[in-house]
């Protein structure tokens, strides 16, 4: 699938369900909001942290400015080392800032991009949020519930657009596979499961003073509790928001385990965990995470009672697929002892689809880049003043759960969403 | 291989026959990792991978399998040829004329360009930027290997299919007799324009065009004449019947993107194999056999 292709199917969709209900977002390519060319209209971005989630979201922000009117004004950082290689990194053209406070009170800023370690999340939202600043956050939400309901709560207050990180929600194979989905292709829903493994130590920097300094807890923040829930936030929570989309609702309940049983070197976050979900009409989704093993790799799978689709491999199975008429004919003539001729001669290979033994891609040769789909939906969300509330819902259910998920495997618990922190969807 | 596998076994007992299949299927998936351009880890991507001038040694099995290509491809004229895969991206959804960069694709292309030292068993590309691609001759390899297999058991009758443009079938069919082959009509579907009949051998068709939704005939264009470097033009389909899977997959792919003049020296030159073409680019279907 090219621009071109996505194009097409947008608008293919215009009008149904699927694009006014499930996933409005996608409409903004069909209308995207009308853009001035003058220095009026351009849209002003800001960048907080620019790390190596930041620096890839501020090359796709680049990207967009090749057609789209709207100037990287501003980035920060307050790692020095960072913040230097920012002001390499915009020539200088951007203006740079160590604290975020200091770049939202002296820049104009219409939108800004937030890419700081989990625990920052929040405080650099809502100070955006009040100064009047669309925000577009890295995923999750924040390291606690509390402050993810606040960030919830300062965005329904300040009108602005607040969007999360979730680059599959922007991605168009989930588009096209929610279409089969919900179409009944693969029939009812039965289950979902789904894993990122991985073999690495996943250590960031290597150049700290160890585990445990102040200088390790600054850089390789993943490892850290206070900071985040390592797997679980930083992997996890992209695949927990699949699956609340996928199945139409957050879920009912969750279970799980965790421990760290093999990088046993000072970090406070799991090196591997499992969790099984409960969603309404009893269906269950598994999701299981591990550092020291990679032969699974990653993989989101949606279970039907006809099929299977793989959400990361952009593959559809079938399960009973339908025999060629040759192959119908000759089992039928053998069934009854007849040898008639049977021809044969179905499509010939067509190489440039790279089809695996049973089964088939659902977009092949896909080449869009999710994450500089959601920039640009961001942008044009900024020029009209307001998003999809649907999306920011898909943020924060899945930051809720993400950290339920948590407190499920630290206490082994059946846990349940509190009243107080649920808003709807 | 981007197509569907089908083994009937007809006269073993159930278990059997699945105890069968488990280790057809197996030797499939195997040749697939080690053949497919798609996985990074295969021998071929490894092979893909090399920059001109660097040597490279493949294992046995694709060393092999690189020399009778080679031995094929000089017997076609170079018609039969595995390294066109760049000028088949070249061409897909270009619906213009050769522009200016048709002459560099087409430079990264030839088996002329690839280098096999039979005394050390390397193989190296002369230029950068080359790709061996065994997307159609894989089909064909992995029916020689699995009919071998099924000589070596009890079974005594077989037909496989590899997406219907390999089959193979060994022994009698179970009403008597041998497998009738019929090679579709494309324009008139469940019509046989030839039949072939067979016991242990392989019937490969190639063809360049695909049936659209109207059922009308569109060239896909992704069937290069080596020699133009060009999608190669007139619709037709080629079917070849050999005892070797491998043979006939070869040779049906060299013929679809030869002249009649070439097709009937290859003739001569395989007695025992039937070569059928089938022009749908004429007002009514021709078939040939030769």
């Amino acid at each position: 699938m090219n621009r071109r292709n996505f194009l097409e199917l947008t608008a293919s969709l215009a009008g149904t369900t699927l694009l006014t209900t499930t996933m409005p977002w996608f409409s903004v390519f069909n209308q995207p909001a009308s853009f001035g060319k003058g220095a009026g209209d351009r849209v002003r971005i800001g960048v907080i942290g620019v790390g190596s989630r930041g620096r890839a979201l501020y090359w796709n922000l680049r990207e967009l400015q090749q057609h789209m009117n709207i100037e990287i004004v501003a980035v920060c950082d307050n790692y020095l080392p960072h913040y230097e290689r920012a002001i390499d990194l915009t020539g200088g053209e951007a203006e740079a800032f160590l604290d975020y406070r200091e770049m939202i009170e002296n820049v104009e800023l219409d939108g800004v991009v937030i890419a700081t370690p989990l625990h920052e999340h929040a405080q650099q939202t809502i100070d955006c949020l009040q100064a009047g600043i669309h925000v577009f956050c890295e995923k999750a939400m924040a390291r606690t519930l509390d402050e993810v309901k606040a960030m919830y709560d300062a965005w329904k207050e300040s009108g602005k657009v607040m969007l999360i990180g979730h680059q599959r929600l922007f991605n168009p194979v989930y588009l096209e596979s929610m279409q089969r989905i919900q179409r009944g292709d693969i029939g009812p829903v039965t289950m979902m499961r789904g894993w990122w493994h991985r073999n690495t130590d996943w250590v960031f920097y290597r150049d700290t003073d160890g585990r445990g300094t102040p200088l390790d807890r600054q850089r390789n923040w993943r490892f850290y509790d206070d900071y985040s829930a390592g797997m679980i936030s930083e992997l996890g929570s992209h695949h927990f928001q699949v699956a609340n989309w996928v199945l139409g609702s957050q879920p009912l309940s969750v279970m799980g385990s965790g421990s760290i049983n093999h990088f046993k070197d000072g970090r406070e976050v799991w090196d591997n965990f499992s969790l099984v979900f409960k969603y309404p009409e009893d269906i269950h989704f598994s999701y299981d995470c591990i550092t020291s093993n990679k032969h699974n790799g990653m993989q989101v799978q949606v279970l039907g009672n006809d099929g299977t689709i793989e959400l990361e491999s952009n593959m559809q199975y079938e399960e009973f697929p339908a025999d060629p008429p040759a192959v119908q004919s000759l089992i039928r003539d053998i069934e009854e002892g007849a040898n008639e001729t049977i021809p044969i001669g179905g499509a010939t290979w067509i190489p440039d689809a790279p089809i695996r033994l049973g089964g088939r891609y659902i977009s092949p040769d896909y080449e869009l880049n999710d994450t500089l789909l959601y920039m640009e939906g961001f942008i044009n969300f900024i020029r009209e003043g307001t998003a999809p509330e649907k999306l920011t819902l898909e943020g924060y259910n899945a930051s809720t759960w993400t950290l339920l998920a948590e407190e499920a495997t630290k206490t082994g618990r059946d846990v349940t969403l509190p009243e107080k922190y649920r808003v709807s969807g | 291989m981007g197509t569907r596998f089908y083994a009937l076994l007809p006269d073993l007992e159930e278990g059997k026959a699945e105890r069968l299949f488990y280790h057809l299927r197996g030797e499939v998936n195997r040749i697939e990792q080690k053949m497919s351009r798609f996985l990074p880890e295969s021998e071929v991507s490894r092979l893909n991978a090399a920059a001109a001038g660097e040597t490279v040694e493949p294992d046995e099995e694709l060393f092999d399998l690189l020399q009778a290509c080679r031995y094929i491809w000089e017997k076609t004229d170079g018609a039969f040829d595995l390294t066109c895969r760049p000028l088949m991206e070249y061409w897909k959804d270009k619906e213009s004329e050769a522009d200016e960069d048709f002459q560099q694709v087409k430079d990264r292309c030839g088996f002329q360009h690839l280098l096999l030292d039979p005394d050390q068993r390397t193989a190296a590309f002369t230029r950068n930027g080359m790709e061996i691609d065994f997307g159609g001759l894989g089909k064909g390899y992995a029916l020689e290997k699995i009919k071998e297999m099924i000589l070596n058991t009890e079974a005594k009758s077989a037909f496989i299919s590899f997406g219907e443009s390999s089959v193979l079938a060994l022994g009698e069919h179970p009403a008597g007799g041998a497998w009738k082959i019929g090679m579709n009509n494309y324009l008139d579907p469940g019509k046989t324009l030839h039949e072939f009949r067979l016991c242990g051998g392989s019937v490969s068709t190639s063809s360049n065009f695909r049936v659209n939704d109207s059922g009308r005939l569109v060239n896909h264009r992704h069937i290069i004449d080596p020699h133009s470097g060009k999608p190669w033009e007139n619709l037709s389909a080629v079917s070849v019947h050999a005892e070797s899977p491998l043979l006939a997959e070869m040779l049906s792919t060299a013929c679809l993107v030869s002249e009649s003049e070439k097709i009937r020296s290859l003739k001569e030159a395989y007695p025992e194999v039937d070569i059928v073409r089938a022009d749908y680019w004429t007002p009514e279907v021709v078939v040939t056999s030769y």
